[in-house]
């Protein structure tokens, strides 16, 4: 890789000052939640690693990560490309088409093998032979083995990579599957959300190519940097929740003064994401800051755990759609008391026929 | 027949038997109260009261409810820890409670004379020191391992509050992968209430049944310790 | 076959070369596409293949109505949000919800702002590069580059210094030998006819786009919590407003939706329109691409000024049909009559009871069913050449009483110019006016991308006639956002059906619904880019694409640049065409 560019090269030759650089690396270890001590490393990094390829594959989805992506602020998602990475196959983005386009997939296998990062947006579906997401003429699934077995690293973009998402919810009729139960013998970073926040995703690149590894992942396999909060431990309408102020429904005066969002739906006490810290398209705001209850989008399986207007959502098990636990245990405990009941009765009848003869247990 | 467990002790001798030793019964009750607090302010968490006006700075209502729930989660579960402790050091009665004896054939007959004996097909009274196969069965499973998931879901859910690499989260988070996801833990943690609470509705009216009707004390053995037996007829 | 005329007055022959593109980049999702090309090199044939299916038609089965937003606006996280306001639209129309005026006026600013965001990203960063040669942008002069500029708008990043850093970023970027997205491409052929001043200009704000779209999404964030996809709720929207108030939408976020206006007009009226005329005028004579433009078109309507009235005369941009080119004439469309709308399988991979039929959406069935034809080359896992005599597409075939139509924002462009809109007629004369055109020369790809442009300029103005609305209304003292009178399913029929339309970036979207017993029976959804994608029907009508792509010359058979100008002129979307 010796005639390549490292980054700070790269960005020195746009025209980018040493001090700008540096603010620039400050800036990504602050969006990193790290202290200034790693700015310098981070410097470091850019300055003596080349530009590091990336080859963006696609399976089913709905390209919203590649819009999430291209929202980020700091870093431009222009810089991204055009300095950071060498972003050199994206099917979304891509000046070439057809075979020139598939060209490069084997160009990269061969000029970089083992040395780039495959960043994988949607999934691929299993059933009909993969060919429910064709490329090429040829499934998804098999082009992403093959790139995978070359690559260095996986990012698993989204919660379609990261857990199937939308098209695997129940009856899932592709079996689409995420990018883990795939592929098993690379690094697999997760980065999901329904989509991910632009600056979460370009922190994340941002993190593998200064220091040329995975970031410290939890135990589901997401950085911890972004993903070890659940959203309602930051929320700012936490003090809401915690005094019992609720919005009981939409536009409600509860709604008006910013209550919590906890009895229409909201799954920030069960979701893991940034949202509330971070928050959307520069900060700016997030679904709960406009009104709307977390969707819960950067969980495994959102989709099949019931409303989103309840708090109490389903099991999971129940094949029909929407039994809730309190619909179930509400169900059973009733029927445990009748049952008690009609068996106190049975008992004194019984008792009565035969009186004379007694009986006894305990429990 | 009229006996299940191998009692050292004949229960035809009609002396009374010091069966639930002092740990036991104050755990009985302990466990009571704080389960009964955690499945009202559970049922509170899952299920908020109506929405009150005012400054949030003035309220904490469902901070104290999920306060209530917390304090009563540590009562339950170091409860258990110590209840697990006494089965090791008490008395025999004291590890029934842990160890259904599937491996003895009389226990076996025990427990389908048991449930024959509930479906009025037998007037046979069956008789037990410590407890009877069937509620063995029923407290096994829904007290022993329903209390065991209730601490397990409760504090992977708790881990994720105090955050990542927290003690609670250390020593339980693995359970959340583990079902699944953070929102399915929660589901079945509720629905882990939903059962149990349907086990005390039945241990409660057999435990009153049994006092009215039974050969043997039931209410006061869990008061006072002692196994009291009856004429057999009243 | 060889030679064959389509009822829809189409010449197809397939008896020259073979020319596969697989995959069609710069769009969304997977599409293929393969020609027949005579001995001059002219596209004699056209197969388009719509190359994924998710099944959220089978996925939304069962669950609740309210729910569905969310899941069908994963259909598309490029045309962001269009599929949840459809959604909702038809929950409110099948349970009789009317929303209240503010919902009406955010959600037309929502929907005016994802068009002017989508169109504005695909004319820099999806369909550009069809006619942009980035590597000649560093033969520019950039002293001539900022003349031209200077010439063609007021925009005021236009001094040769800056022209110059540009140019000297991109020529290391070249000089770095890793080419990034640009790498493979048709760079110098004889196809692209800009010269190089006109490339370094378009390439300039090929980043300076990437960089504003981001502003304009900004408008989803504040009402809807983020972008892409925003939150929407059924009887209104999810955000609340109290103007004095801190804890929802107030006097700040409000300005800032203003402000944003106001750049989203300016970027779209000083740079894109400028560089849409710009490069237009050196491809005049590139007028191929017609297809089914000059035909069909086909536009429900959009924009109702009123909450709650969807006839035509409401509409900010009225709709309708037109058929066999007849401008003097627009046919009302009525989405509910069983007779209008209809999807037909013969070519697509699903199964029907009868394939010659056609089914109205409400009685829509989605069955999947892969199967190549006795004609493919290849495997079923690889496949060489597709055969388009049998099923060939995971996209269905949609027809208007019987025609396929071409929908998008060149048939909105047209239905509205025959109905007479003022607004839009003064925007097409004048382009073409200023290009020197006859109105026929629209009937063409860049006509489409021509109407593109000008749509985007008529929607970001939009936005601030329905935000000066929405503060009338506020300042009248009506701040109510949702109607949740029919929330609660205790309150809605054992049985009903609803239909939603919007018209999408792409074009005419629609989601018709079934409700029974408080669940979702049927969940439909008839997409802008299935009408324009489709595969042939039973009769033998092509569709928008294949019909488009018809009679044009390639230059260089093995550099497909003519395929990607006509296609992404349509801004295909593959993940919505089969959802
Ligand atoms: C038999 C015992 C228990 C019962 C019946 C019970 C019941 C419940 C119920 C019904 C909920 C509401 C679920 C929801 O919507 O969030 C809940 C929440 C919770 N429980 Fe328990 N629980 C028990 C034991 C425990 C234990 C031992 C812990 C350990 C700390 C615990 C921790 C929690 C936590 C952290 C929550 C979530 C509270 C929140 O997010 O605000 N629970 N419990
Ligand atoms: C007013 C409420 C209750 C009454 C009157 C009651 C009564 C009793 C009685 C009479 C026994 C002794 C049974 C025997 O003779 O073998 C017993 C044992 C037991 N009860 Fe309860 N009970 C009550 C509530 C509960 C609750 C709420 C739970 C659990 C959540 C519970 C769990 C147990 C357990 C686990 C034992 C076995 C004790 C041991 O062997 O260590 N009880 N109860
Ligand atoms: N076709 C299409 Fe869409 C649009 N516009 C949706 O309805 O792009 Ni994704
Ligand atoms: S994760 Fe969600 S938002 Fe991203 S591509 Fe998948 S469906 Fe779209
Ligand atoms: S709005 Fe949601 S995240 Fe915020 S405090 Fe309420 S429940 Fe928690
Ligand atoms: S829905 Fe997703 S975007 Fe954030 S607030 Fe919830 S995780
Ligand atoms: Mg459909």
């Amino acid at each position: 890789m010796g005639d390549q560019q490292t980054f700070y090269e790269a960005m020195r030759e746009h025209g980018i000052t040493r001090r700008s650089f540096l603010k620039f690396c400050s800036l990504t270890a602050a969006g990193l939640g790290m202290g200034p001590e790693f700015a310098g490393k981070i410097a470091h990094a850019l300055e003596t690693k080349p530009r590091t390829p990336v080859i963006w594959l696609h399976g089913l989805e709905c390209t919203c990560c590649s819009e999430s992506f291209i929202r980020s602020g700091h870093p431009l998602a222009a810089d991204v490309i055009l300095s950071m990475i060498s972003l050199d196959y994206d099917d979304t983005l891509m000046a070439a088409a057809g075979y020139q386009a598939e060209e490069i997939l084997e160009q990269t296998v061969q000029k970089y093998d083992g040395n780039f990062i495959l960043a994988c947006e949607g999934n691929p579906p299993l059933n009909e032979d993969g060919m429910y997401c064709i490329q090429g003429g040829k499934p998804y699934i098999e082009k992403l083995r093959y790139m995978a077995s070359h690559c260095k690293a996986i990012i698993a973009w989204g919660s379609c990579a990261s857990w199937g998402c939308v098209q695997a919810a129940r009856p899932n009729p592709t079996r689409a599957t995420p990018i883990h139960k795939v592929i098993h013998d690379k690094p697999i970073v997760k980065v999901p959300g329904c989509p991910p926040i632009a600056e979460v995703m370009t922190g994340v690149i941002t993190y593998m190519v200064a220091f040329g590894e995975l970031p410290e992942l939890d135990r589901q396999g997401r950085p911890k940097m972004f993903y070890s909060q659940r959203l309602h431990d930051k929320c700012y309408r936490r003090p809401h929740f915690d005094a019992g102020q609720f919005v009981e429904r939409f536009d409600d005066e509860g709604a008006r003064k910013g209550y919590c969002l906890y009895k229409v739906g909201c799954k920030g006490p069960t979701t893991h994401n940034a949202c509330s810290t971070v928050e959307w398209n520069g900060g700016l705001s997030w679904p709960v800051k406009s009104g709307h209850g977390c969707l819960g989008c950067a969980e495994d399986n959102f989709w099949d755990r019931g409303s989103f207007y309840s708090a109490v959502t389903n099991l999971g098990v129940t094949g029909g759609v929407e039994a809730t636990a309190d619909d179930i245990g509400e169900v059973l405990a009733g029927a445990a008391a009748i049952g008690v009941a009609a068996h106190a009765a049975a008992s004194v009848v019984s008792h009565m026929k035969d009186g004379s003869k007694g009986d006894s247990s305990h429990d | 027949m009229n006996s299940t467990a191998a009692a050292p002790h004949d229960p035809a001798s009609r002396e009374p038997v010091y069966v639930f030793e002092v740990p036991v019964r104050v755990w009985h009750w302990l466990h009571t109260f704080s389960f009964l607090a955690l499945a009202v302010s559970g049922y509170l968490i899952a299920n908020p009261l109506p929405s009150i006006g005012g400054e949030a700075s003035d309220h904490f209502l469902m901070g104290n409810i999920r306060l209530v729930h917390f304090i009563a989660a540590y009562v339950f579960a170091i409860g258990f820890a110590v209840r697990i402790y006494w089965a090791l050091v008490g008395n025999r009665y004291a590890r029934e409670l842990f160890i259904l004896p599937i491996w003895r054939g009389d226990w076996w007959c025990g427990l389908l004379h048991e449930i024959r004996f509930y479906l009025f097909l037998s007037k046979d009274t069956p008789v037990s020191l410590g407890h009877n196969p069937l509620a063995q069965v029923a407290m096994f499973l829904f007290n022993v391992l329903g209390t065991l998931f209730m601490i397990g879901t409760g504090f992977a859910l708790y881990g994720q509050a105090l955050g990542i690499g927290s003690w609670a989260d250390r020593l339980f988070g693995w359970i959340i992968p583990l079902i699944g996801s953070e929102a399915l833990v929660r589901n079945w943690h509720i629905m882990g209430m939903w059962l149990m609470l349907v086990f005390v509705i039945i241990h409660i009216y057999m435990a009153v049944r049994a006092d009215i009707m039974g050969r043997t004390s039931s209410v006061s053995t869990i008061i006072g310790g002692w196994r009291l037996f009856r004429n057999g007829r009243r | 076959m060889t030679k064959q005329v389509t009822p829809n007055g189409f010449t197809l022959d397939d008896s020259g070369q073979r020319v596969v593109v697989d995959p069609i980049c710069r769009i969304e999702g997977h599409l293929r596409i393969e020609v027949n090309l005579d001995e001059n090199n002219v596209i004699r044939n056209a197969v388009s293949t719509g190359a994924m299916w998710r099944g959220l038609e089978v996925i939304l089965k069962g669950r609740d109505p309210r729910d569905a937003w969310a899941f069908t606006e994963r259909i598309c996280g490029v045309c962001t949000g269009v599929h949840a306001l459809t959604s909702v639209r038809a929950v409110e129309d099948a349970l009789g919800i009317d929303i209240p005026a503010n919902a009406n006026s955010i959600r037309n600013l929502m929907l005016l702002a994802q068009h002017t965001q989508d169109h504005l990203v695909h004319f820099y960063h999806l369909h550009a590069l069809d006619w942009v040669d980035v590597v000649s942008a560093l033969k520019a002069d950039p002293r001539a580059t900022s003349e031209l500029q200077r010439s063609i708008s007021n925009w005021p990043k236009s001094s040769p210094g800056y022209f110059r850093d540009v140019q000297a970023r991109l020529k290391r970027f070249v000089e770095s030998g890793q080419l990034g997205p640009f790498s493979n491409a048709y760079w110098g052929s004889a196809a692209y006819r800009l010269p190089p001043e006109a490339n370094l200009m378009a390439v300039t704000h090929y980043l300076e786009a990437l960089d504003f779209q981001r502003e304009i999404v900004k408008i989803h964030t504040i009402f809807g919590g983020r972008n892409p996809h925003p939150n929407w709720v059924v009887g209104g929207v999810p955000c609340s407003i109290d103007v004095n108030g801190d804890g929802s939408i107030n006097m700040e976020w409000l300005n800032l939706v203003s402000s944003i206006i106001d750049q989203s007009i300016t970027f779209i009226d000083q740079v894109y329109i400028p560089d849409l005329k710009a490069i237009a005028s050196f491809y005049k004579d590139w007028t191929y691409g017609g297809g089914l433009s000059g035909k069909n078109l086909l536009s429900y309507g959009e924009y109702p000024d009123h909450p709650n009235d969807w006839s035509q005369a409401n509409m900010l941009q009225p709709g309708g049909a037109i058929l066999d080119g007849d401008l003097s004439k627009v046919h009302e469309v009525d989405v509910r009559d069983p007779e209008q709308v209809q999807e037909f399988v013969a070519h697509s991979w699903y199964s029907y009871p009868d394939e010659k039929q056609g089914l109205h959406p409400w009685d829509g069935i989605t069955e999947p069913h892969f199967e190549l034809g006795p004609n493919f080359k290849g495997t079923k896992t690889n496949i060489e050449q597709i055969d388009e005599g049998a099923k060939y597409s995971f996209i269905k075939a949609p027809r208007w009483r019987g025609h396929a139509m071409e929908v998008g924002p060149l048939a909105r462009y047209v239905v509205a110019y025959a109905r007479g809109h003022e607004e839009i007629r003064d925007q097409v004369d004048g382009l073409l006016h200023d290009l020197g055109l006859p109105l026929p020369a629209i009937f063409s790809t860049l006509g489409r991308t021509a109407a593109r442009g000008l749509e985007c300029s008529f929607t970001a103005h939009k936005m601030r006639y329905v935000f000066d609305q929405l503060m009338a209304n506020l300042k009248a003292g009506d701040t109510a956002t949702a109607n949740m009178d029919k929330w609660e399913p205790d309150t809605w029929p054992a049985q009903t059906r609803g239909v939603g339309h919007v018209e999408a970036p792409r074009g005419a979207l629609g989601h018709w619904i079934h409700i029974k017993d408080g669940k979702l029976e049927n969940y439909q959804a008839v997409v802008p880019t299935t009408w324009n994608a489709s595969p042939r029907d039973p009769a033998g009508n092509i569709g928008a694409y294949e019909a488009a792509l018809l009679g044009t010359p390639m230059v260089d058979a093995e550099q497909p640049v003519e395929i990607l100008r006509t296609i992404h002129s349509f801004d295909p979307c593959l993940a919505c065409s089969t959802h």
